[in-house]
């Protein structure tokens, strides 16, 4: 069967594009090894339906610190050919309010842990002579500044800088990094923006609309397959358009 | 030398298309004598790691096969 054997390790899977993205990869025959905090509905439904290709631990990625033995105990001695890393959290506020301990907070969920899980995540390709991919979620707030996501946004920075280096440092061993620059999606995310916040946001893209979960889903996977093949270092843009 | 070890240096020369080796010794350097660069010696380290448990770059840069050898007789 196609992809059988396939594996895939996805974080923040409990809610928004993290479900879109293992229905993604469990319908095309890959295992999925997923992180979150929290047993959703969702979690559990999908533990039901593909009962063993989906494999979810329990994990806050503020803990940098026992990152290493999780992974380990999560994937154990599969090999892993890919890493979408999706799990976030976007403190937002105006610059002049930012206080210290949420930003550490955050740069600890999605800059610090992901780098961690890049150095495990690549180590495990090494062992199993795996060409493989990683994708990072990245934010249209990187490129087109929003009025409160200046720390949100420079966590997503971080992530770009990281994943192009990834690409040039292991392209020789032909271990893939790419950026998915996602727009807004309706989300819990960005449940907290007004309509109108929203509208104003619609506006600026050429399509008018929010960016579709599984347009982005659609895309990460196929930075994953054999058919993204010869793209590494790219940031791809799934973003409605954003003008 | 234990012939683990030797194995585990053959894979990651075989993986570089390098031709193998048929011993090691102590002063065996990494670099100079094997040719093996940063991404080779992180291949060597997971395969080390991997067999032994030991990550053997953690506390800093190993240069000769003696210091690999020290790292692991340590474990015993
Ligand atoms: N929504 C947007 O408009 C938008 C736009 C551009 C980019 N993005 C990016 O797209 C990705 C997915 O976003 P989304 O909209 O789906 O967000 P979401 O609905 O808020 O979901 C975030 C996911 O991350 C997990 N997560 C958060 N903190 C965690 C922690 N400490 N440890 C482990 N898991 C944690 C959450 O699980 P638990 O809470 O169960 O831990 C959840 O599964 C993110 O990287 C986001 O930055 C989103």
């Amino acid at each position: 069967m196609e992809n059988e054997g396939k594996t895939v390790l996805i974080t923040g899977v409990s809610k928004g594009l993290g479900i879109e993205l293992c229905t993604k990869f469990l319908d095309n025959n890959w295992k999925v090894f997923g992180i979150s905090r929290t047993k959703t509905e969702e979690i559990i439904r999908l533990q039901k339906s593909y009962e063993d290709r989906f494999s979810w631990k329990s994990y806050d990625l503020a803990d940098t610190d026992n990152l290493k033995q999780f992974f380990n105990e999560l994937i154990d001695k599969e090999a892993l050919n890919a890493y979408v890393n999706n799990a976030a959290v976007a403190y937002d506020d105006i610059i002049t309010n930012v206080q210290l301990d949420p930003l550490i907070h955050m740069y600890k969920v999605n800059v610090f842990s992901p780098i961690m899980l890049t150095k495990f995540v690549l180590r495990n390709m090494l062992l199993h002579n795996v060409m493989g991919s990683i994708v990072h979620l990245s934010s249209i707030s990187v490129h087109t500044g929003y009025k409160g996501l200046a720390m949100y946004a420079s966590t997503k920075g971080a992530l770009e800088a990281f994943s192009k280096n990834t690409a040039r440092e292991w392209g020789e061993r032909k271990i893939r990094s790419n950026c998915l620059v996602a727009g807004f999606m309706e989300t819990e995310m960005s449940s907290s923006l007004t309509p109108d916040q929203k509208n104003r946001i619609y506006q600026r893209t050429s399509l008018k609309i929010p960016t579709e979960k599984s347009s982005v889903a659609s895309m990460v996977y196929f930075l994953c397959t054999q058919e993204a093949s010869s793209i590494t270092g790219q940031n791809i843009f799934v973003d409605s358009g954003t003008i | 030398m234990e012939s683990k070890l030797l194995e585990i240096f053959n894979v990651v020369l075989r993986n570089r298309g390098r031709s193998e080796v048929s011993q090691l010794t102590e002063n065996t350097h990494l670099r100079s004598d094997l040719g093996l660069d940063s991404l080779d010696l992180a291949e060597l380290t997971v395969r080390i790691e991997s067999e032994y448990g030991i990550d053997i770059f953690e506390e800093g840069i190993v240069n000769t096969v003696g210091e690999i050898v020290n790292k692991l007789n340590a474990l015993k």
